[in-house]
């Protein structure tokens, strides 16, 4: 067990060096009731093959609820929870909570457990939003909260949340004769707002299941360094974004070579850029927003002007930000320059 | 569960002069809960102040948590519980709305967890005065409900309140309910037993294979359709049938180990053995009634009490045996249920139902009083009884419901 | 009969608008004969995902008293016409757990009519649909199966070929002009979608199917605990840790027993152990986590479990190594890994054939970018309709050599 900062025992995972050296077992199997290409039941995979077995998860409501155990059942071999939409954070903190007094009165065997709380864009940044940043204040407890980003209310059958990209079309935004886009707001940053709102949450990371060791090993990162963490992890839906399943993987790293969707980690205090995204940061040309865009149903009915205003909020992610792609905060002249313009 | 036996009783109890609130904190410093969630607001949170001072002075190790909201609040200690921790929570009015979607879902997970309702209106209209609605909404879902009405009642309620949830053949969450400002807020002599007693009354919380660990691989609650729902709601059916007979074997036991408590769990009855009008009513409502019912004895007028204790499981049968030989029987709610049948308060309409089958069904009169912590008075009381003798007299109720009380 | 009950049988949200275009084009056109009628899909099916199987129903009566009869229920007990827009579903319908592996005409009324689009031979298709206890006929409407998605649709014809079909089946319910009628109608309708229904019609297979002819297997079903064997607290066991392959080499692991979910696939991979270099992608890029990890570091994708995805072809580095082939050409679950090992000749004879095959490896799982559907169309009518062309390839193509 490694002792922290906190006092809190954590159990010890390493980085896995290569894929050669993941390991074989599976924590979350086969048998669930998920779209062909579900990029989300990957991460589930993912999450709990880096967490291993010593393991408690709480999933709240939504696809990763819903579509694996349906009905009755289950592809889950380590302890799992279901949860209500908006209840993560108070999952993972209920959790870590009663593990820790039990284990602190003997009232049982004094070990480190994982916890680890999942939610969707919809639980986790609408509803849930406020359970999770209490969570994060909260140093005394270890949890990894994950919210797996879909970019949409999947499990109802794809309405707009507040991680769906502007204009996308779902139930509650489909494309009509007299408005052509219903959403117009732009996705929050919530990865880039949990690290900026909790000056004693330790670890908050971006992942993608593209990327699997790397997102294995935040995970393993996450609950290994102690007190709360949160991981936001990008997930190509085949269901609610429209394409051909067999594109998962590659929608991924398209999301990430574009520039929309950065990888990073903010470990006490420091960002660190990771894979194709640290190669922006240095200067790599980013490809075209189009080029991930259009390989979606959900944006097949994007004008040029669309794509153009999409490509210009994600130039200004990397161009503009003190901190690219992590938080808007601009320098003062940036700002006073556009005042001016104004 | 092994039956303790009595030893010296009284002479070892600590004398307090405390709160309702403050009466619980002691119970569950004795209880040694494991996990306490705290959010502001009136009147039950006096609880969670006296437990912070507890905590903080060393008397009690526990996990405390300041929620940033009831729904959290309340779902934090739901997940402590499936993993073995002894919990507690609590609320008032709205406040215990906004924790409801945790609320709905305990009793199918089974979830023990004991909560202190400090009764208050629902607002808006703003009032923190006392209301039975908010404890009352839960009343179908498979809570177990009880209401007290001493600080005395608080402390030894809580104690058996644990004995009860946490046994394996019911584990079901269960709410106290305490007039809020009236028993949450005011001080009496309170007896506090020792540690030892209660170790010998309150077994451990033991989860079984119902525990979330990683040595005992479950999935708990998967998504659920047609094919399920109803056998799980059969479960529930089931347990809280038995959760009849544990109340009783509680009890019992109670007696036995600290050498006080009511015979009968379920309702306090007051002079009601040769009573010709009953007045029926839960929580402090008791203290004018009993106050009023002196004063009439004193003239001759054969009235009673029945306070009833536990609301969920409902005693109806003991009910209609206690009831059926009175000539009128007057119950007076302090909640509302517009719409109802006769317009009626929820504890008459229940009331009605069961005596529905009784061989003798006295006239039932159904009043409605001391809404949002308006006080009930020995006036009130006097018109409810008199309106009582009028039925008893004439054998036939009125079907209206009379709001006491109200400025007309 | 005075009720024509029909269900749709389709792969979930790829077929799901066509499913919806179906159901209410049946009762729209039984309108026309002053018919009432309820169009509905299953409600345990929702929330659908790809490629679950999934139902929605059409029923038309002479009177309401006689429609109300099929209201509030999920399901109707039996059918006139199973309409199936996928011939790979006549393997069997596996759509939740617990719901065990259905066969396509459980609910096939006998001497009811299981009307499928279909491009293989009656005997091919009778080798995969169960054997059922009555008289049936099977007819086709040669067609590729439909796919698309949520939110663009693949204007290719399909659901008023159906429609027109339904007119020969069921001609006291629907007519063929007032199917024409109808279509004319619908928002997505049109004289060419006219003449396609009424091609339908006079293309129309039918052949009767005897109850000694099918698929003897019995597919696999379970029963349901009493509330009082349950466990409390909707509580259920989790699934165990998995095992080494053999020799305490590999991985093999455990799965959820009561859904297997195979019967989602439309396509399964075929993969050559020779030209494997161990690189873990397909394994660790699956979200079903179907390979078995071999002892000699391949990897084996287990048939009880894939559910056609793709992406491990997408992934891997090799080209050849993964590729995807239509379920129709296989008959049954058997693992690659020990036919490959038993006979790697002869695997490698059957694997070159197999993935060879351009009419089976076509792949059509939905939107792959804008205007893909109007290019498809184009080639499909431009070539008459029915024959399928070259196949879209993997979209990594260009990134498979080694």
């Amino acid at each position: 067990m490694a002792e922290t900062t906190f006092g809190n025992a954590t159990q010890v995972l390493e980085p896995f060096r290569g894929i050669k050296k993941v390991t074989l077992e599976e924590y979350f199997t086969s048998g669930h009731r998920t779209c062909q290409g579900c990029e989300s039941a990957l991460v589930m995979k993912l999450m709990v093959k880096a967490a291993g077995p010593r393991t408690i998860v709480l999933g709240s409501t939504g696809c990763m609820y819903v579509a694996n155990t349906t009905y009755y059942t289950t592809p889950w071999v380590v302890p799992w929870m279901h949860t209500q939409l908006g209840s993560s954070g108070s999952a993972a903190l209920g959790t870590a909570a009663g593990l820790k007094s039990l284990m602190r009165k003997g009232k049982m065997k004094a070990e480190p457990i994982n916890v680890i709380a999942f939610c969707g864009d919809g639980g986790g940044a609408d509803m849930g939003l406020g359970a999770i940043s209490a969570t994060l204040t909260h140093k005394e407890y270890n949890s990894l909260i994950l919210l797996y980003d879909n970019e949409s209310y999947a499990n109802t059958d794809i309405q707009l949340s507040g991680l769906t990209p502007y204009g996308a079309h779902t139930t509650f935004s489909p494309p009509g004769k007299v408005h052509r886009l219903i959403h117009k707001r732009w996705k929050k940053n919530v990865a880039g707002l949990m690290a900026a709102g909790h000056p004693e949450c330790r670890y908050v990371a971006t992942v993608c299941a593209s990327y699997a060791v790397e997102m294995m090993n935040k995970v393993r990162r996450a609950l290994t360094i102690g007190g709360p963490t949160f991981i936001h992890s990008l997930d190509p839906c085949p269901k609610g974004w429209d394409y051909d399943p067999m594109l998962s993987h590659e929608l991924g790293e398209l999301a990430i070579e574009t520039g929309i969707f950065p990888l990073y980690e903010v470990e006490d205090g420091v960002v660190k850029y990771y894979g194709k995204t640290k190669a922006i940061v240095d200067g790599r040309p980013r490809k075209p927003v189009r080029e991930y865009l259009l390989k979606q149903g959900r944006f097949a009915h994007f004008t040029e002007e669309d794509l153009g205003y999409f490509q210009g909020k994600v130039d200004e992610q990397w161009e503009k930000w003190e901190i690219p792609g992590v938080v808007p905060f601009r320098k003062l002249d940036a700002a006073q320059a556009a005042l001016n313009v104004k | 569960m092994a039956i303790a036996t009595a030893t010296k009783t009284a002479s070892e109890d600590k004398e307090l002069l405390i709160s309702g609130s403050e009466a619980v904190a002691e119970s569950l410093t004795l209880a040694d809960i494991d996990v306490v969630t705290a959010y502001p607001i009136r009147p039950y949170d006096t609880v969670m102040q006296a437990i912070a001072k507890k905590i903080a002075n060393g008397q009690l190790v526990a996990e405390y948590i300041v929620a940033e909201g009831e729904h959290s609040q309340f779902e934090i200690v739901k997940h402590a519980s499936t993993v073995g921790a002894r919990v507690f929570c609590g609320s008032s009015g709205v406040g215990w709305m906004y924790a409801m979607e945790c609320l709905v879902v305990t009793p199918p997970l089974r979830v023990p967890m004991v909560c202190l309702v400090g009764n208050r209106a629902l607002d808006d209209p703003g009032a923190f005065g006392v209301e039975h609605n908010d404890a009352l909404v839960v009343r179908d879902l498979g809570w177990l409900l009880c209401w007290i009405d001493t600080s005395q009642e608080a402390l030894d309620t809580t104690l058996i309140a644990y004995r009860v949830a946490e046994d394996r053949r019911v584990f079901l969450p269960l709410a106290i309910s305490a007039d809020g400002a009236f028993l949450t807020h005011s001080q009496a002599i309170t007896m506090v037993p020792p540690k030892e007693k209660v170790d010998r009354f309150l077994p451990r919380y033991d989860r079984g294979d119902l525990l979330l660990h990683p040595d005992n691989p479950i999935t708990v609650a998967p998504q659920a359709n047609e094919d399920w729902v109803i056998e799980i709601r059969r479960q529930n059916d089931e347990a809280m049938k038995r959760a009849v007979g544990v109340i009783e074997e509680a009890y019992a036991d109670f007696r036995r180990v600290f050498g006080r408590g009511p015979e009968n769990p379920w309702f306090e009855e007051y002079m009601a053995d040769d009573a010709e009008i009953i007045l029926v009513g839960m929580g402090t409502i008791s203290l004018p009634i009993k106050v009023a019912i002196r004063e009439m004895r004193a003239k001759g007028r054969k009235v009673g009490l029945v306070r009833l204790r536990w609301f969920r499981p409902f005693p109806f049968e003991r009910l209609v045996k206690a009831l059926s030989g009175a000539k009128a029987i007057g119950v007076i709610d302090r909640d509302y249920s517009f719409g109802s049948p006769f317009h009626s308060g929820v504890v008459a309409n229940e009331i009605r139902a069961s005596l529905y089958n009784a061989d003798k069904r006295p006239p039932l009169l159904s009043f409605i009083c001391g809404l949002g912590g308006r006080e009930v008075t020995l006036e009130d009381v006097n018109k409810a009884v008199d309106m009582c003798e009028a039925a008893a007299k004439s054998g036939k109720a009125d079907a209206k419901t009379h709001w006491l009380g109200v400025r007309e | 009969m005075s009720a024509l009950i029909c269900e749709v049988v389709y792969r979930g949200i790829f077929q799901k608008n066509l499913a919806a275009r179906i159901v209410r084009g049946i009762v729209l056109s039984a309108r026309k004969s002053e018919r009432w009628g309820i169009a509905f899909g299953r409600y345990g099916d929702s929330p659908q995902r790809n490629g679950i199987p999934a139902k929605d129903f059409a029923i038309v009566a002479d009177t309401k008293e006689e429609l109300e009869q099929n209201m509030a229920r999920y399901e109707p007990k039996h059918v006139d016409v199973t309409i199936c827009v996928d011939d790979t579903l006549c393997k069997g319908v596996e759509s939740w757990a617990w719901y065990g592996l259905q066969p396509i005409n459980r609910l096939t009324e006998p001497n009811g009519t299981l009307l499928m689009t279909s491009l293989q031979p009656f005997e091919a298709l009778l080798k995969d649909i169960h054997k059922k206890d009555a008289p049936y006929k099977l007819s086709l409407i040669r067609a590729k199966a439909s796919f698309s998605g949520l939110w663009v649709y693949k204007e290719d014809h399909t659901e008023v070929r159906i429609l027109g079909a339904l007119a020969k089946i069921a001609p006291s319910f629907l007519t063929l002009d007032a199917v024409a009628e109808a279509i004319k109608e619908m928002e997505w309708g049109s004289e060419l979608k006219v003449a396609s229904a009424r091609k339908a019609f006079d293309r129309l297979e039918t052949r009767e199917v005897r109850i000694t002819e099918g698929n003897p297997e019995v597919p696999y079903a379970f029963e349901m605990p009493k509330w009082w064997e349950m466990r409390e607290g909707v509580t259920i066991p989790a699934i165990p840790i998995g095992k080494p392959k053999e020799g305490g080499q590999g991985y093999v692991p455990e799965r959820n027993p009561y859904f297997k979910k195979f019967s989602t696939r439309t396509m399964r991979p075929v993969i050559d152990f020779d030209t494997c270099v161990k690189c873990n992608l397909c394994w660790i890029s699956c979200p079903d986590s179907c390979f078995d990890v071999m002892p000699d570091g391949t990897f084996d994708a287990n048939m009880e479990s894939c559910c056609g995805c793709g992406v491990c072809e997408a992934v891997c580095p090799v080209e050849d190594c993964i590729t995807m082939v239509n379920e129709s050409v296989f008959n049954d679950n058997a693992s690659q890994w020990e036919a490959w090992r038993k006979d790697k000749a002869g695997y490698k004879t059957w694997l070159t054939a197999t993935i060879g095959d351009k009419k089976t490896t076509v792949r059509s799982h939905g939107f792959r970018f804008r205007g893909q559907y109007d290019q498809e169309l184009k080639q499909e009518l431009e070539s008459g309709g029915i024959e399928i062309t070259a196949g879209i390839p993997g979209e990594n193509a260009d990134r498979k050599t080694v």
